[in-house]
């Protein structure tokens, strides 16, 4: 396992216990840095005073915050450091609530909970207790200078922390604008459509999915290597279906005939499928 | 409304539903400025050739990749990487439906609306069965769609009688958890009965609205304060707690303290507008220092708990 992130001690009523934080989550999008075209060599970001037009060291630049047009405020780094709070390495658990009533939207990053020293029996009668309880703990903690509100949930064997998003930070559904039709769904409708769901309907099975455009991306990275020629693939553009009803029944009527659910299996595979074909065409 | 990150529909079997979507959350986050100290001009940062040594146009950049293995950079141009871009198919794919319970949340990545696009009563007759249906069964529909130059795995659900699309993260971008330190020994049935207790004389509802983002408001607060002249202090850390030799002792006092609060939990006690200097003392630092702000009480940011206390209470 990768280094631990943080270290601190989640307590309840007048239980500690040490935990550590590891990341749960790695992003595996394929990195590029940037480089000169002509001659390959690294691009570099340098510092430049937009007044005086020149190089500025890193010892002179300062953090403002614009508190009105052009107007800076200066913090330097212990006065921002003043808002992390006073107990930086204290998970203290303010509440417990029931998952199900935590709306995964209010999860930001996710992160494994491990016991720290001598924290390890009480971390798993956190974890039990958890489960048993289906509850999540909730409470505030302060990592990389920040103070996070973080849940506390069994996942599997580990306990899972989730940073949250605060409520002022979640659109409400009323602003995205939504006139619902004159005429609601007929019955009948809502029968096509309860069909059509029960016959796409699988078991969520993560490990089937890949990251096509990253696949294709490193093999495009092979090929470039291996000194091949690129070639650009066309746009396509979609075609729209205007009868609900016809749009519905004819979904399911392919499904007794070509297999609706399978088309939508075979879309799983289509966009690779398409797009490997097109880098066939390039070699 | 904010504008539309995209525009396309929402297709499942032959069924079209035109839609926009939008993002779920929004940046409060205080952002900072780098700027020069001298003058407090704003820092501007220059793209230059490392090897010349001159400034670089933003056309003369290309994308560098380093082959491990063979000790060499590999340059690609936007036309290489547009070879591999996703097509744009302006749709949004959807290819299964699932249980919404076999979803582990720790899949999603970034919150977003979908809205119906334009006013045709025949769009919105579809969202709106959509939104129906998907409700009543609660699932989520799994697809993939293209923004930017990118290609992501969704899952659509509804949340405020809307839908709403979350970009989800690859399996094999979640860590294995096998390796972390799972902790010691199973239980017993006391110690776990005493837990449960404990956990739920803790419990309350999960009301969102309950929780601010204290760091926000101090941030604000320090800017704030600067503003006007003032010093700001960084707070004396409080030491970290020793684990507790004895987990069923800490158990039954923490219960018996909890029980003896009327079993309601601490939080309670900031909506109720009865509360007066007595309960302080039953407040967090946190929460008395909130308190403290709110009265303007000065020199609030250095004060300890029993200062704050007695600050309040005058």
């Amino acid at each position: 396992m990768a280094r631990s992130l943080w270290n601190g001690t989640v307590t309840f009523g007048l239980v500690n216990v040490p935990v550590k934080l590891y990341s749960a989550t790695e992003s595996k999008t394929v990195h590029f840095h940037e480089v000169h075209a002509e001659d390959g060599a690294r691009i570099e970001h340098r510092r430049f005073c937009a007044k005086e037009d020149r190089e500025v060291p890193y010892e002179e630049v300062v953090k403002g915050y614009e508190v009105s047009d052009g107007e800076y405020v200066v913090l330097d780094k212990d006065e921002i450091a003043a808002a992390s709070g006073q107990r930086t390495h204290v998970i203290a658990v303010e509440a417990f609530v029931e998952i199900g009533e935590i709306d995964p939207v209010f999860y930001d990053k996710a992160y494994f909970l491990g016991a720290g020293d001598k924290g390890e029996d009480g971390y798993r009668l956190l974890h039990d207790a958890l489960e048993r309880t289906g509850r999540a703990a909730l409470g505030r903690f302060t990592f990389h200078n920040r103070e996070y509100l973080a849940a506390i949930r069994p996942l599997d064997d580990v306990l899972a922390l989730h940073t949250m998003r605060f409520a002022d930070e979640l659109v409400p559904g009323d602003d995205v604008e939504y006139e619902p039709p004159e005429q609601g769904p007929s019955g009948r409708e809502v029968e096509m459509a309860d069909k059509l769901l029960e016959s796409l309907h699988e078991d969520f099975r993560p490990k089937r999915y890949h990251d096509e455009y990253r696949e294709a991306v490193l093999d495009l990275i092979e090929s470039k290597a291996a000194g091949k020629e690129i070639v650009a693939p066309k746009e396509e553009e979609p075609e729209s279906a205007p009868d609900l009803l016809a749009s519905l029944e004819a979904s399911l009527g392919g499904g007794k005939r070509s297999g609706g659910a399978k088309r939508s299996g075979g879309g799983k595979r289509s966009g690779g499928g398409k797009r490997s074909g097109g880098r066939k065409a390039k070699s | 409304m904010a504008r539309a990150l995209w525009a396309g529909s929402l297709s499942f079997g032959l069924v079209n539903v035109p839609v926009q979507l939008f993002s779920a959350v929004r940046d409060l986050d205080l952002h900072f400025t780098q700027l020069h100290e001298k003058d407090g001009s704003p820092i501007e940062t220059r793209r230059f050739c490392a090897e010349e040594d001159r400034e670089v146009p933003y056309e003369e950049i290309a994308h560098g990749y380093d082959l491990e293995d063979e000790d060499r950079r590999l340059v690609l141009t936007d036309e290489d990487l547009a070879s591999v871009a996703p097509r744009k198919t302006r749709t949004i794919d959807i290819h299964a439906f699932v249980d919404l319970a076999d979803v582990d949340p720790i899949h999603f990545d970034h919150p977003y609306f979908l809205a119906p696009s334009g006013d045709s009563e025949g769009t919105r007759r579809a969202y709106q069965l959509l939104v129906e249906v998907m409700r009543s069964t609660d699932r989520a529909a799994l697809g993939r769609f293209v923004m930017r130059t990118k290609e992501y795995l969704v899952a659509v659900r509804v949340r405020d009688d809307r839908l709403s699309l979350t970009t989800m993260l690859f399996a094999d971008e979640i860590r294995d958890p096998g390796d972390v330190p799972a902790g010691g020994r199973k239980p017993s049935k006391a110690q776990l009965a005493g837990a449960v207790k404990l956990i739920e004389a803790l419990s309350e509802p999960w009301n969102p609205d309950d929780y601010e983002d204290r760091y926000r408001k101090r941030l604000q607060d320090v800017v704030a304060r600067k503003k006007s002249g003032k010093r700001i202090r960084a707070p004396k850390q409080e030491p970290q707690p020793s684990p507790v030799p004895d987990l069923m002792a800490a158990l039954e006092r923490s219960l018996q303290e909890a029980q003896g609060r009327g079993g309601n939990g601490k939080r309670a006690s900031g909506d109720n507008a009865d509360d007066d200097g007595d309960d302080l003392a039953g407040l967090s630092r946190d929460e008395l220092y909130e308190r403290a702000q709110q009265a303007d009480v000065s020199g609030r940011s250095s004060m300890s708990k029993q200062q704050l206390i007695k600050a309040l209470s005058r």
